[in-house]
This record gives structure tokens, sequence and C-alpha cells, in this order.
């Protein structure tokens, strides 16, 4: 009994500390979200308040910031691009690994190698060369984009697929090749299906970076087109200093903000399985 | 294991060559293809129709380099497209980054057919780019052909698009205010022609600032990184004017920052009598200090006249336009009485040499229109409120605004205008050093004599580093200029 | 098998190959041949030896400055996060009701942006720091301490899965057994959750530490540096090198070699280790 109490009280403190956290933790983006409806000038002199009255200013930052920036054609972009690299990095590199697991001599092991160690390079080493090489061979536009996080992001894709190949048994696919059915077939029909676990924390791994990415879209696609994604639209605007508008980019934060919380919520448990599966592995 | 990596690296090398013949063999159809899609920004829905005039006749694309008027310039683009069919994209970079920006787009293949440099300095990084504008009509029109941009070999690759102006700005109802106090200092504006007397003026107003109604005298000096050339560049001109005109100089490999005490008492008197706290000017921008100023909380801002659309546009503005006013800087320095405002020219447009033909004779026609054309010259006074130098617009057309009045009021009444020098300053680099050890004096982080220092030492490195070793002491800044192209031409 | 399969090598795995090339095979080895060449446009290099590298570790580049930064942030963020991930750990995985609820919160700021985070705590950090009349930029400490909080904010939830994937594994019976053996619970957690969960605290340490050596987006947005550079980390440093100022390119790329080669390093440290735990299992 004393100690069913004990532990009562323990249990008691912790979710006292737990719920400060969670507050700490919930603050930064309730802070934005109630300056999202105050005046700009009164943001940096009352940011705490909650808007009303005068400061209360509607959803006029929002109005003003959609119009100055294209925020919405950016969300446009970025599911765009973050899909479309997606499926890209999910069908070719699960090939790519297939065969690299399958097939055993110095090539494949070279190749596979390769991806690995790409891993381990940082972005600012090859940031420049990179933007350079999409320039001369049209790839700044959303289409060469893609290709470039299929590029860039199969060294862990590929990584993460031979390592689930490797642990199936070889015997389904050959009697599915004694069956008729051809290594493509045997691929889609048989390895494809049953690869679907590790094919969702790829998904969520690379959506998760390439939704978030900012230098590459940003060096690549740059400030001139309109194909802009969200972290992009976001430096610009707190970069076009002319015109720094704080309640703009308070609206605009918010708005970025959403469709990754929605996201969130609805697939909380993939991305949750999907990053200790990606951080075991990787 | 290495023998494997040098095998799949020899054999990536042979699959991307292969590559580079397909990449080639597409860009035929590719290309039109992707000119049509990024002209069009703000004409999307008539893309189709575009494409044909695109091919034929070219497109132009202008660098903006003041953030301050680009809804203005997408107005321009528009208009123009509607006049003339011929596509117009404008792209805007943020402040303090021009140089940047125009580095990555220019070495694109979408590169940008109309950009701007600031003067001999940027001639000399630009050259390259530069497209030689002699004989074309609007080098003929350019009142003053001193003005502009020439190279070593007489050809014109800068042309100046406008005139501008800048000094302290005062609210002149805030003013008359103090004036009929008890004990002013002073009692009219044009008293004020010293330093000294503006700092018991401004002194003064702050300690009654209650009674006045404002926060303090001067809007808050805009400190945050990217927002303070201000001071960087358009105060430290007046103690580098006086410097070089000592020294009968156009420009210097070494500065000695001689008038550092006068630049020292003007910033000074900035930071203490300022609406905020002299820490919390990190945190401001250029648009903070005119929208305290628009909405009367302040009684004077340091800038030029092009801050007049960003007065007008802060919503609830209290100040009236009759009371918006210039004075001349006043930093202390002997014989300052008949010093006017800062006066000349920063702005210069460049055509780009290596665009192709189609997209430079596009982008020519399009500066034309806008010196020329009714429509055209009307966006140049009205929406941009440039004083167009110019022979193709006449006495009215001016803009009328009341610091561009107010402008062209200096330039008459016998004031000697200071000269822009600032456009022989070594690098963005070196301005934004100053501009970093100007945050650090006011946050208390740095002496005087430390930034002094930093003034003169990152004033000598850049220079030496911008324009190579052959600099001897005092050249004139187009000697430099000749100089460079000659070792280049060698 | 093998056979007909081998003849598919094209099918299977050119479009990857193509774009591999493209993002990294092709740039990598550019990367590594330009850090010798001074150049503004890859089509203009020109051979200077090591120049670049010399250059790279000179004063005004402050390149030195921004490791030993990097270093110290790197240090203290890696003991920060884990430390408080862990605890949080322990707490949700005491089987109390509601957990989920937390975790879910805990969790959410690692899925936001580095340029959005990096501002919106901007906003955040200069309101507080104007209640005292001074200002993110004012100092370099506070930028420091922003970048960590920042940091700390972001990665806790992360870590924190990870080690209660870990926990959930330590063997209930273990835990029974040390509880009748007399065990205090501050006992049980070092002697028997704490070595069962090694290989977690090996995974979680290594990620914290390659994230906050490679920090970027998170850098430029909160403070860009300022003031003076003073806050300013390698891969900003790398950055400003590059797109900064004409005619510097090459120095840059020396320099993003020299990172490449720290990092590789880290990395090299972290397989050794988990090779060395797997061989004693």
């Amino acid at each position: 009994m004393i100690q069913s109490k004990q532990v009562k009280r323990t249990n008691a403190i912790i979710y006292v500390v737990l719920t400060i956290v969670a507050m700490v933790v919930l603050y930064p983006l309730f802070f934005i979200l109630i300056n999202s409806f105050k005046g700009k000038f009164f943001i940096s002199r009352d940011p705490f308040s909650i808007p009303s009255g005068e400061t209360f200013v509607g959803v006029d930052n929002y109005i003003n910031g959609l119009t100055k920036t294209g925020l919405l054609s950016a969300i446009g972009w970025s599911f765009f691009i973050t899909i479309v690299s997606v499926a890209l990095l999910i069908l070719f590199t699960g090939m790519t690994a297939y065969y690299l697991a399958r097939i055993k001599n110095k090539w494949t092991n070279g190749l596979y190698y390769m991806f690995v160690f790409s891993m381990i390079v940082p972005f600012q080493m090859v940031m420049f060369t990179m933007s350079s090489l999409a320039d001369t061979f049209h790839l700044k536009n959303p289409i060469g984009m893609c290709i470039l996080y299929l590029g860039f992001g199969a060294g862990l894709s590929v990584f993460m697929f031979a390592g689930f190949v490797k642990s199936v048994p070889i015997e389904i696919e050959e009697a599915a090749m004694i069956d008729g059915c051809n290594p493509l077939q045997t691929f889609f029909k048989v390895v494809f299906p049953i690869m679907k676990p590790t094919a969702i924390t790829v998904a969520i791994l690379n959506a998760m970076w390439i939704w978030n990415d900012f230098l590459l879209p940003y060096l690549v696609i740059g400030i001139s087109t309109r194909y802009k994604t969200i972290p992009v639209v976001v430096q610009m605007l707190v970069g076009s200093n002319g015109n720094k508008d704080l309640g703009a980019l308070m609206a605009m934060l918010v708005l970025s903000i959403i469709p990754i919380i929605i996201f969130y919520l609805t697939c909380q448990k993939y991305i949750i399985e999907g990053v200790v599966a990606g951080a075991v592995k990787g | 294991m290495k023998r494997k990596m040098l095998s799949t690296l020899l054999c990536a090398t042979i699959v991307s060559s292969m590559l580079v013949g397909c990449g080639s063999s597409k860009e035929p159809v590719e290309t039109p293809q992707t000119q049509g899609e990024t002209n069009t920004t703000e004409t999307e829905n008539k893309e189709n129709a575009e494409d044909e005039t695109a091919k034929a006749e070219g497109s132009v694309y202008y660098m903006n380099f003041k953030p301050e008027v680009e809804e203005q310039w997408q107005e321009i683009a528009a208009a123009y497209t509607e006049a003339t069919g011929v596509p117009v994209k404008v792209v805007t970079a943020a402040s303090g980054t021009y140089e940047e920006v125009l580095k990555s787009e220019i070495a694109g293949s979408n590169a940008p057919t109309l950009f701007q440099i600031n003067g001999p300095i940027g001639y000399n990084a630009w050259k390259d780019y530069c497209y030689d504008l002699s004989g074309t009509e609007i080098y003929e029109a350019l009142t003053d052909k001193s003005l502009a941009i020439t190279g070593a070999d007489g050809g014109v690759y800068g042309i100046p698009y406008t005139v501008e102006s800048y000094g302290i700005i005062y609210n002149d109802a805030i003013m008359q205010k103090y004036f009929e106090m008890d004990g002013a200092v002073v009692e009219s504006v044009d008293e004020i022609n010293n330093f000294d007397t503006f700092k018991a003026v401004v002194e003064d107003m702050q300690s009654k600032k209650e009674e006045l109604g404002i926060e303090g005298v001067f809007a808050s000096t805009s400190l945050l990184p990217g927002e303070d050339w201000r001071w960087h560049t358009h105060l430290a001109n007046i103690p580098v004017y006086y410097e070089y005109s000592d020294k009968y100089a156009t420009d210097l490999a070494q500065l000695d920052f001689s008038y550092s005490e006068n630049f020292k008492n003007i910033f000074d008197l900035y930071i203490n009598n300022s609406t905020c706290a002299p820490t919390l000017l990190g945190s401001k921008a250029v648009s903070d200090s005119m929208a305290e100023f628009a909405l009367g909380q302040a009684a004077m801002v340091q800038n030029g006249n092009w801050g007049w659309s960003q007065i007008a546009g802060v919503d609830g503005n209290v100040v009236e336009e009759e009371n918006v006013k210039f004075m001349p800087i006043y930093t202390g320095i002997e014989g300052e009485e008949e010093q006017g405002l800062c006066t000349g020219t920063e702005n210069f447009w460049c055509v780009n040499a290596q665009a192709s033909e189609a997209d430079r004779q596009a982008t020519i026609d399009f500066m034309n229109w806008l010196i020329s054309s009714a429509e055209g010259k009307d966006m140049m006074v009205n929406k941009l409120g440039n004083a167009a130098p110019f022979s193709t617009f006449n006495e009215e057309e001016k803009p009328a605004d009341p610091l561009a009045k107010e402008m062209f009021r200096f330039m008459e009444n016998g004031k000697i205008s200071v000269n822009w020098n600032f456009t022989t300053f070594p690098s963005q680099d070196f301005k934004d050093d100053f501009g970093a050890a100007l945050l650090e004096y006011s946050n208390g982080n740095m002496t005087w004599d430390e930034v002094e220092e930093i003034v003169v030492t990152r004033w000598a490195e850049e220079k030496e580093a911008t324009t190579g070793n052959e600099t001897e002491n005092e050249t004139q800044a187009e000697e430099t200029v000749n100089n460079e192209a000659e070792t280049v031409a060698e | 098998m093998e056979k007909t399969l081998k003849k598919y090598f094209l099918i299977f795995t050119l479009p990857t190959l193509i774009a591999f090339s493209f993002a990294f095979i092709i740039p990598f080895i550019q990367g590594i041949y330009l850090s010798f060449c001074e150049f503004t446009t890859v089509k203009n290099a020109e051979f200077v030896g090591l120049a670049n590298y010399k250059l790279a570790f000179s004063e005004g580049q402050g390149f030195l400055y921004s490791l030993g930064f990097t270093t110290l942030f790197t240090l203290i963020s890696v003991v920060s996060i884990n430390l408080l991930a862990f605890t949080l750990a322990l707490f949700l995985t005491r089987k109390m009701k509601g957990t989920n609820v937390y975790r879910t919160i805990f969790f959410m700021p690692n899925l936001i942006g580095g340029i959005v985070l990096g501002y919106t705590w901007q906003q955040m950090i200069n309101a507080i720091l104007y209640q005292f009349e001074t200002t993110l930029v004012a100092d370099a400490k506070y930028g420091f301490w922003g970048l960590i909080i920042l940091m700390n904010w972001q990665m806790i939830g992360y870590m924190m899965i990870i080690y209660i994937a870990g926990l959930q594994n330590v063997p209930t019976e273990l835990i029974e057994a040390a509880k009748i053996d007399g065990a205090t619970s501050w006992q049980t957690l070092l002697k028997v959750k704490l070595p069962m969960v090694m290989s977690s605290v090996t995974i979680c340490v290594f990620l914290t530490l390659s994230n906050s050596f490679k920090l970027f987006d998170q850098n430029k947005a909160l403070t860009n540096g300022a003031p003076m550079n003073k806050t300013r980390m390698l891969a900003l440093n790398i950055y400003d090198t590059f797109y900064g100022k004409t005619g510097y390119e090459g120095v840059g790329q020396a320099k993003a070699v020299i990172f490449f080669l720290i990092v590789a390093v880290i990395a090299l440290g972290q397989l050794s280790l988990t090779r060395r735990r797997e061989v004693e299992h």
C-alpha cells in the first residue's frame, strides 16, 4: 500500500513535469499563432499578449502574406516535389537495391559501397558543382529537382532496401521464376509487396527530409522562378527586407507548419515507427 | 576494396559521358519550352501567345536592386507586356544580397538581361557582362554624358537612370511645435546649419519628448544585419567625401578615416536620442524606422527621397505631405554651413553582353520605352519616383512627391551637394563588416577606436583584394578601372 | 535465377545510377578536383595546388573560429539532448496513462523544417530579450544559447522515440529480478536498463553529433552568423565563402573537403563502435 502511494506521488510529479515540458514545446507554435493575428507594429512592442481591440487585425496578415509571397503555389510545389521524389525513390532504389543484393560480384559490391559512402558526404561538399551541373542539364525545374532528390536520397534508400532484401529467403523468388515470371515480374509481384514495411520507412524518412529541405531548392531552383518551395519562400519573405512585415511572416510561418501537423497527426504511427526503424538501421 | 571503388568510379564516368550525349540531343526540344515557362511569371494566362513572340523578339529579365519598389516594377513589367507583347520578368534581390543573387543568376542559362551596377567598383566586377551601349537612344538622351560609366575602350557600359538625394528627413509639424515652446534653442530650421546647433536642438527636443508627443527625436537606427546601409554606406559617405576633397582624390587605396570623430558625433547623436535604447537597434529594420516617422513617433529620420513611398505606404500615417522636409547631415566639419544634401546616383543600368542578341535588343527597347513613351515616362516618374536624367523628360515630368521637391529645391538654392563617393567603397564585405562593427559599438561590445580600426584595415584589405596589387596611392577611380582593363587585355 | 537477373542490370539500376551520377558522383569528383583550382564557374578552373587549403586556414576566413564554435555547440547539444531525451523516455515508459499524448507532442517539432523553425525561434527569443532591452544579435552568447535551445527543442523528441524503443525492449523479467534482489530504482536504471539500451545510446549520440555538426538551416535563419560572424558554424562559413564574394569559390570548395573529412571521421568512429559491439554480443 505504502509503495503504491509513493508510486502515485511520483507519477503525479512526473505528470506535472511532462505537462510543463509539453507547454514549453508547444509555446513557440502558440506564440506565432497569436501574433499572426496582430497588427505588424504591435508584434515587437507587445509580443506576449492575446490579440484584442486595436491589436487584432483578423486575417489581414494572411491575405497580405499570401499576395506578397505566393505561398500557396509554394505549398503546391512542395507537395509535388516531395510526392514525386518519394515515389521515384521507392520504385527505383527498391529495384536497384534488389539487384545489388541478389547479384554478388565486384561491380555490384562496389556500387553498393558507393551508395553507402554517399550517405556520409555533407551537402556542402557537392552543392556548388551539383547546382552548376543542374544548370547545364536543364534540371532547374521541379522535374529536375525530383531527379536530384532521387540521386541524393539514393544512398540511404538503397542501404535500407538492400538490408531488407538480404534477410528475405531467395526460394520464393526462384519459385516465381520457375512459374515463368521474368525478373521484373518477379520483383513487382513477389518482392515488392513484402518490402512494404521498409518502403514505408524509406518514404517517411525521405518525405521529412525533402519537404523541409532548404539549400538544394534554394540553389538549384533559386529565387527567380515560380517553382519555389515553402522553405525558399519563407527565407525570401524574411530576406526581402525593404518591406519587412512581421505580421505576414508570422502568418506564413503558421501556414507552412499546418500541412506538416495534419500529416503528422494522421500518419503518426507510421512516422514514429519509420523514424525508429530508420535510426536503428541507419 | 580500393580497386572496386576505382572501377565503379570509372563505370560511373562512362555512364555520365553517355548522359552528356543524351542531354545535348534533347536540348533543342527543351529550351523554348523552359523559356516560355520561366518568362511568364506575371502573365501566365497568355503563355501560348507569348511563346511565339518570345522566340521572335526576345524577352527581358530585369534584376531589380531596390526591394522598396518591387511591386512597382512588377506593375511596369505587366504594363509593358500588355503594350508590346514582350515578356518581362522582374526579380528583386533582398537588400544587401544583390551581388550574391546576381552572381548565381547570371551564371545560369536564364540569366538576367538587364541588371544594375553601383558605379566604377561594380563595373570592375561585372565588366565581362556589360554590353556597350554607345549609340543607343537611351545614351543619346542622357543629359549629362559624364554620368555614364565608360570603359577603357571608350564604350558606354552603365547608364544612370535616376538621380537621388539623401539627408535628414524631418517632420516640420513637430519642429514647429518645438520652436513655439519656451526656451527652444533656435526658432527655425534655417538656423540649424552646423553640428553644434543641431546637437543642441536634438538634445533639447529629446528632453521634451513627452511635451512634443514623440518617443524620440530620431527614428530607430536600424542595425539589423542587411538593414544597416543607411549608416555604413550613406552616412559614411560624408567623412569619406571630405577626406577625398582634402586629398584631391576620387578614390583611395588606403583610407585614414580622418573624419572618424565626425562620424561618431552624428552616430552617437542618432543612437542616444532615439525612440528606443541603443541596445535594441540590432532588431530594427529600415521599414521600422520609416514607420516610426510616418506614425509621428519620431521627428527625424536619415534617408533619401526614395523613402517617400515607404512613408506614404504606412497604414495610419499621421505625417502631412507638406511637412515632410529635408535638411543636410551635419557632422561638425569645418565649413559645413554651406553643405547641402548628398546627391548622386548608384543606379546604373547595364545590359547583359552575354545574353542572346534578340534578348539584348528587347532589353534596349524596354529601356527606351521607359524613357520615351508617355506610359513609360509616367511609370518612371510617378511609380518609381525617379528623377530621370534624360532629355526626353520635360520640366513637368519630375516626381512631385515632397522629398523630390525638396531635392530640387536644394539643387537650386546654392548649397554645395555632397557627391556620392560611396560608389568607390571597396566591397559589400567592407560595408557589412563596418555595419556589424557599428552594431557591436551600440551594444557596448566595442569601443570607437576598434570600429575605426576595422574601417581602416578592412578598407585597405578589400581595396587590395578587389583592384589587385597595381593600385597606387590616390589613383583616380577611372584610372584604376583603366589599369585593370589593360592588364586584362595584356 | 542469377543468370537471368544479371541481364536486367540496366533495367534495374539505370534510373537510379543516372540520378546518382548527377546528384552525387560527378559533383563529388568535380568537387575534389576543384578544391585544388581557382575558379568562378566550373568551366574556368585553373589548377593552383594547395593554395586554397592554405587560404582556408588564413585568419580572415574565420574557418578555425567556426570550427571551434561548431565543436563547442556540438558537445553541449549532444550532452543536453541525450540527457533530456533519455529522462523523458524513462518517464514515458512507466506504463502511466496518457503518455501517448505527450509522446505525440514531444516529437512534433522534429517535423518542422530548420528554416521555418529558425525564424519562429528568432521571433520568440527576440521578443523575450526585448523585455530586457537587448536583442539576439547583441551578443554572440545569445545566438549560441539560442541555437542550443532550438536544437534541443527540435531533436529531443526524435531521440526520445529511439530511447523509448530501446527501453521497451528491455525484458521485464530482468527488471523484476533486480527488484526482487532488492535493487533501488536508481540501481536498476544504472545496472540493468542502461547497459541494455547502449546500442540506442550509440545511435542517438551519433545522430545528434552529426546533425549538430552539420547544422545549416537553423543557423542561417536564427542569426545568419551575426554579430560579426561570431555565431557562424562551419556549414554556413562554407556557404558564405562560396556565395558571398566572387573569387573565393576554390577556398569554399577546399573548406568543404575538410568539412567532409571531419564528418567522415565521425561516421567511421560510429561504424567501428557499432562493429565492436556487434562482435561482443
